[in-house]
């Protein structure tokens, strides 16, 4: 019988799998930005599942407002993305260190 | 074991092996179309919920804009994917060891009796999810609402600050620096000693 | 709620938003930058004058209990107001001169301005979310404003990836909250948490990934990792915005959180507040002492201050918030007055980098040297500027709570704190000219120089007089409740 645990386990092991692509991938801003978008779908599958078991919307309607932040921030992080290359010809984080004295 | 709890494993096995494929995939397309494919079976794991709305405002909103305009950057930057993939594998011991930590300790937690309910309260049926959404949205959450707009806004000023450089493409000539330019800028005299002929 | 409650309690935010798009709209057709910069103020002055028509003793809530004005907001807010221009005086010319001054510059700031008012009126995790995604988006784009140079836009990333994260942390523990209580109001689920049946262990679970995410907005050790690398790579100006006003968000967002919503974990929560407010004055005053460059060195002394308000909030106490409010309040004015000397000191193509570059002052612009010598006096914390007091005060509420330990380590943190703010005094006063000593650029306007000095003075003149502000901030810290 699923419950409730079960689907926050599978939103726990979608935030560690998000964690762990961030660690792995701190080389390719892309593939950051695609396991932020990972991290946002775990949140999101708590919150619907509380939603459904509550009884209560307010859940949905949280969840509902992430996906519209989510596609700004990402909207704005390929921008930042793109400056990146032009500025740097590259998104290899070892190639953009200016900041490191 | 009833149908829905057999979807309910389907749906969560190919989206954590799709999310898995995404951070490990050697190409950033493949990565793209992986959580494409994540974001497939989340809508499926929300219908369950009884999230139909939201189902299909994810597929709707995020396959159909935000991945399309991830692929359409990580095709248009020339990335060299062999640089970006050193030392991949040397970090992977620890951080999966951070991660199966954090698993389990989510396992812990969530496992507790307070989360183990198998009975949800489920909202009332007699109006439809996208019906129930409507009616809070423009009324009990007024003010998100018009943040969400103006947040929107915001990524729309940034996305064409950030980003557009005006026409450069067009290939005319700007008279004011053409008069600016110094003989020096054009020209470049070189000595070199003659070439004898062979 | 009736349209005239919501008009009186909301108005700031709604001219503030007003203002946004017609400057936006200005820029585009009006080439008068000048312009653009008094609407901005003369909005800010609008905006004030009404959020201190408020009552301050009064809770009053909007848009279905989402929306607060108290004494807490009223604070906050007619300070953020104050910072912000402040802060558009001292842009102005260093924004002038790189072709940065444009309508997307002030309709940005104003957005993350009326971000930080959200931050700030928030009474619902949801709100708090929406405000704090529409202060970080604007930042993100300010940050990465000057496009065409690499480190700003190097900086921009690293802002972006981990404010994205701790944005994901904030989230997960607000998930877990609501899956706790059931709600996402502040007062009730305070009041849906003191029914004991709740596993502890589950709510701080909730709890540890809240105050991550307010730590990583904070840029609290150990969690200050783009602290250093965005106050470096913006340009001057964006440093001084990121460094001042959004403080004022980010304390509002842990009062509100941690003390209206969370008050019955208090001694989770405390405990939490106390490690990362001693690791971050030890670490920030630490690992300051090995920088070279000012703007870096400014960042890392930025996390120890961090510390030290922490400190004064961990305790919990009404002394302990009202300390804490005080010294938020000084040290944005630190802030603002030590980055306007930046701007003041840098050329037109240069912009002051090294600590050594200003070797000579003393010598050469002795009122600067002066203005600088009080700044970092009052950095220091050293008597009689306004930096003493609110370091005293902090400490002095730490001791009331009992806690010995922490203020010992608080005043040794100081101590070293002292030896780099006054190195860099021994630079400008003793150390002979070098050859790229920043002339003061001919373009420096009067108006920067004469704020600038007001403002550093200021910083004497309070520190003489501190007790009308301290008094504000405790009358403000007992109205919270």
């Amino acid at each position: 019988m699923v419950t409730l645990s079960h689907y926050l386990f599978l939103g726990g092991i979608l935030f560690s799998i998000s964690i762990l692509g961030i660690f792995l991938n701190r080389k390719n801003i892309i593939l950051i930005l695609m396991a932020i978008e990972l991290m946002l779908l775990a949140v999101n599958i708590n919150f619907i599942a509380f939603s459904h078991y509550l009884g209560d919307l307010s859940g949905q309607i949280f969840v509902f407002f992430i996906l519209t932040v989510a596609a700004a921030e990402s909207a704005i992080g390929l921008a930042i993305i793109i400056l990146i290359f032009r500025n740097y010809k590259s998104i290899n984080v070892a190639d953009v260190n200016r900041l490191k004295e | 074991m009833i149908f829905t709890d057999y979807l309910f494993y389907l749906f969560s096995g190919i989206l954590v092996l799709a999310s898995l494929r995404v951070i490990t995939a050697n190409n950033p397309v493949y990565s793209a179309l992986s959580l494409v494919l994540a974001f497939f079976s989340a809508a499926g794991i929300w219908l369950l919920l009884h999230a139909e709305f939201l189902a299909i405002a994810l597929v709707l909103v995020y396959v159909g804009a935000v991945m399309v305009l991830f692929l359409f950057v990580v095709m248009m930057l020339d990335i060299n994917i062999e640089a970006l993939r050193q030392r991949f594998w040397s970090y992977f011991p620890v951080a999966l060891l951070i991660a199966l930590l954090f698993i389990f300790e989510i396992y812990l937690v969530v496992t507790d009796k307070f989360f183990s309910s198998s009975d949800p309260a489920g909202i009332p049926l007699e109006k439809s999810n996208t019906h129930s959404i409507g009616s809070v949205l423009y009324t009990d959450y007024l003010l998100p609402f018009q943040v969400a707009a103006v947040i929107l806004l915001v990524a729309i000023i940034s996305a064409i600050v950030l980003t557009m450089y005006g026409k450069k493409s067009h290939k005319a000539i700007d008279p004011k620096d053409q008069i600016k330019v110094n003989r020096n800028d054009r020209v470049r005299v070189v000595k070199m000693k003659s070439e004898k002929k062979k | 709620m009736t349209l005239s409650t919501l008009l009186t309690i909301a108005v700031p935010e709604i001219i503030i938003l007003i203002a946004a798009m017609s400057v936006l709209l200005l820029g585009v057709f009006y080439k008068n930058t000048t312009s653009l910069f008094g609407i901005t103020q003369l909005t800010l002055l609008i905006a004030a004058y009404f959020t201190a028509q408020l009552p301050i003793d009064v809770k009053l809530t909007a848009f279905n209990e989402m929306f607060i004005a108290d004494s807490l907001s009223m604070f906050l807010k007619l300070l953020s107001y104050f910072a912000l221009s402040l802060v558009l005086i001292y842009s102005r010319s260093f924004l002038q001169s790189r072709n940065l001054h444009n309508g997307e510059f002030y309709a940005l700031t104003l957005f993350a301005l009326l971000g930080i008012n959200l931050i700030i009126s928030s009474y619902h995790l949801l709100s708090i979310y929406m405000g704090l995604e529409l202060l970080s988006l604007s930042l993100y784009t300010l940050v990465a404003f000057d496009r065409n140079r690499p480190e700003a836009t190097e900086a921009a990333m690293k802002y972006f990836v981990l404010g994205a994260v701790a944005s994901g942390f904030l989230l997960y523990g607000f998930s877990m909250l609501y899956g706790i209580t059931g709600s996402l109001q502040i007062a009730e689920i305070s009041s849906r948490l003191s029914d004991t049946s709740i596993n502890p262990v589950v709510l701080s679970f909730a709890l540890v990934f809240v105050v991550v995410g307010i730590a990583f907005k904070f840029g609290a050790a150990p969690f200050q990792l783009w602290v250093p690398d965005v106050y470096q790579g913006s340009a001057t100006p964006i440093t001084m915005f990121i460094g001042s006003v959004p403080k004022f968000a980010s304390v509002a967002m842990l009062i509100r959180l941690l003390f209206q919503g969370l008050d019955h974990m208090v001694l989770d929560w405390q405990a939490m507040l106390l490690i990362m407010a001693i690791v971050s004055m030890l670490f920030g005053n630490i690992t300051a002492i090995a920088q070279t460059k000012i703007k870096r060195l400014l960042a890392y002394s930025a996390i120890s201050h961090v510390g030290f308000m922490f400190l004064g909030l961990a305790t919990g106490t009404i002394t302990g918030i009202a300390s804490a409010l005080m010294y938020i309040a000084v040290y944005v004015l630190m802030t603002l007055a030590s980055f306007g000397l930046i701007i003041h000191l840098s050329n037109q193509g240069k912009e002051l980098d090294q600590i050594t570059d200003l070797s000579g002052l003393g010598k050469q612009k002795p009122w600067c040297a002066f203005l600088l010598l009080l700044i970092f006096l009052s950095l220091a914390g050293i008597p009689p500027t306004i930096g003493f007091y609110a370091k005293f005060s902090i400490i002095q509420a730490t001791i009331q709570f009992g806690w010995i330990w922490p203020a010992v380590i608080a005043v040794m943190s100081a101590l070293i704190g002292i030896f780099y703010y006054l190195r860099i005094i021994k630079v400008a006063y003793f150390d002979e000219p070098g050859k790229n000593l920043n002339q003061v650029s001919k373009s420096s306007n009067n108006e920067l120089s004469v704020t600038l000095s007001i403002n550093t003075i200021s910083l004497l003149i309070i520190g003489l007089f501190p007790s009308s502000l301290m008094d504000i901030a405790t009358l403000t810290s007992a109205l919270i409740f």
